[in-house]
This record gives structure tokens, C-alpha cells and sequence, in this order.
């Protein structure tokens, strides 16, 4: 009865194929996968040229910790804010969806705006260039494109946020926000990890 | 459309309540304190610090993969999708610091 009612669905709904599953969900656990793999390369190459920079500045003259640290709580709290836009969503309550989601999308902006501040005091008043030294070039490279899967994140938030508010996004498009929201707690465990490895481990 | 939500909401699994979202992250909000608050410990040894840095870490990083994205809720498909990369993640980073000789788990003579 089960395999029938599985069956049906597999012939009415083109996302679900003959695994039962939806193509779209896969797809992005698919994508987050070999994005863990990406950030692991990244990850690996900082923590190997770590302490063998020939010139200062070093990690732990320019790491400013309660930036970060708030940066962190920032992402963490966004997590939140998704899985409540989330929630809302399979309540039928889409201005309450489309709030949480402005929410999750601030703090994302937040996070950036955070990491650009830091970026360019790296860069104006520590000396800390991406050709600097070994340092430099691992960490603006690894940071960098976290912060640039973060902006992604925000972007696509912030659309799905408007396609909310004009009545374009409603409960049946669960699937939809949920993708999003994989995408965006992805790039929270991603800071997790770099929070930790870069720069609390000393 | 209708019948695209029918069968998301049949295939993936169930979710968390609203109340084990707020534990999870309250939780989360005390390992991030406890880890911060770590640096600050006077005397403590480098190997503790690392090794309870990394254990915290791997802590928030599960709690976020299983709850937020209900991986503990979904099919053992996805969980395959993720979790196998994962392993090989885990394996570039210690190889590279192995090549590298950043990374202490192998005798001296070795590296």
C-alpha cells in the first residue's frame, strides 16, 4: 500500500524520483558534500602553513576574538531564525515566515558587514595583505569565500523573503525554503569549524 | 504544486518541535561561551585547550547538521550524501598536515 502511495507521488510529482526522495533535496546535499570537501582542501592548506610564515604579522597579533565571537553568535542565532521561518512556513503563516526569514538574512548581512570590517583593519592598520605572507594568503582565501558563500546565502534569503511578502511563496513551496535553509546552516557549521580551528586553537 | 508539498512532507522524514529548536539552541549558545571562555583559562595546557576546543566544536557542528538540518530526521540516503564527503573532508585535512609536518601524530623519523 505504501509502495503504491510512493509510486503515485513518483508519477504525479517530477521532483520525486524512483528513490521516493525529492531531486532538489538530494541535489543540494549533493552540493554540500563536495562543499565540505572544498572547505576541507581549504581548511587543511591554512592549518599546514601554519607557524612557517617568514614575516609577521601571525594570527594571533591581528585576531581580534570578540569580533569574532560575535560574529559567531550572529550565524548561530541566524540558524535559528531559519528553522522558525521554517516552522512558520508549515503553519500557513507566511508574513511570519517572510519576518523570521528578514531576520536570518540581517544577521547573515551582519556577519559580512563584520567581516569586511575586520578585513580592511587586517588590511590598513595591522599590514595583513593576502600577499603579505603565508598567513595572509590562507586566511583571506579561506575566509573569503566563506564570506562569499554568506553573501550568496543572504541574497537568496532576501529573495525568497520578497517572493514571501508579494504572495508568490506559500506552505506548498516548503521544499523550496527548506533547500535554502540546508544551504544556509551549512555555511554556519562551515564558521563553526573555522571559528574553532582558526582561530580560538592557538 | 500542492501535491510537490504532499510529497516533501512525506519523504523528509519528521522535524524537530519549535521547543528542541530553542534547546538546541540555547545549547549552542553555551558551548560557544565555553569555548571562548577556554582562551581565558590561566595555566591551562595546550593539549587540553586543543583537545576540548575541537570536542566542543564537533558538538555545535552535530547539533546544527541533525536538528537545524534534520539530518537525524531524514533518509539514510542523505544522510550517505553528506556524511561520506564529510569523511573525506576529515581526511584531506589530515593528510595535508601530515605532508606538511603540521601534524604531530606521526614519529618524528617518519616525517
Amino acid at each position: 500500500m505504501a509502495d503504491h502511495a510512493v509510486a503515485a507521488h513518483a508519477v504525479h510529482d517530477p521532483n520525486i524520483g524512483n528513490t521516493g526522495l525529492d531531486h532538489r533535496k538530494m541535489g543540494m546535499w549533493i552540493f554540500l558534500g563536495s562543499d565540505c570537501m572544498f572547505f576541507g582542501s581549504l581548511i587543511g592548506t591554512y592549518l599546514s602553513y601554519k607557524g612557517k610564515s617568514l614575516s609577521g604579522p601571525g594570527p594571533h597579533d591581528v585576531f581580534n576574538i570578540p569580533l569574532t565571537s560575535y560574529s559567531a553568535a550572529l550565524l548561530l542565532a541566524s540558524s535559528l531564525f531559519m528553522v522558525l521561518a521554517l516552522a512558520r512556513l508549515q503553519e500557513h503563516r507566511v508574513k511570519a515566515a517572510a519576518l523570521w526569514l528578514f531576520l536570518t538574512a540581517a544577521a547573515g548581512l551582519h556577519f559580512v558587514l563584520n567581516q569586511v570590517y575586520e578585513f580592511t583593519t587586517f588590511a590598513l592598520h595591522e599590514g595583513l595583505r593576502l600577499s603579505t605572507n603565508l598567513f595572509g594568503s590562507t586566511f583571506f582565501v579561506l575566509t573569503g569565500f566563506h564570506g562569499a558563500h554568506v553573501t550568496g546565502g543572504v541574497l537568496w534569503l532576501t529573495i525568497l523573503m520578497v517572493l514571501a511578502l508579494r504572495g508568490r511563496l506559500d506552505h506548498r513551496d516548503y521544499t523550496k525554503v527548506e533547500i535554502a535553509g540546508l544551504y544556509w546552516h551549512f555555511v554556519d557549521i562551515v564558521w563553526i569549524a573555522i571559528f574553532a580551528v582558526i582561530y580560538l586553537i592557538p | 504544486m500542492a501535491e510537490s508539498h504532499a510529497a516533501a512532507v512525506a519523504h523528509s522524514g519528521g522535524h524537530a518541535s519549535i521547543r528542541t529548536y530553542i534547546n538546541v539552541a540555547v545549547a549552542l549558545t553555551i558551548l560557544t561561551t565555553l569555548e571562548v571562555a577556554s582562551l581565558y583559562i590561566p595555566g591551562i595546557p595546550n593539549w587540553l585547550l586543543v583537545t576540548a576546543l575541537i570536542v566542543m566544536a564537533g558538538l555545535k557542528f552535530f547539533l546544527v547538521v541533525g536538528f537545524f538540518m534534520h539530518l537525524r530526521y531524514d533518509s539514510s540516503v542523505m544522510r550517505a550524501l553528506f556524511v561520506g564527503p564529510l569523511f573525506i573532508a576529515i581526511l584531506i585535512i589530515l593528510a595535508l598536515m601530515a605532508l606538511f609536518s603540521a601534524f604531530i601524530l606521526l614519529p618524528h623519523h617518519v616525517l
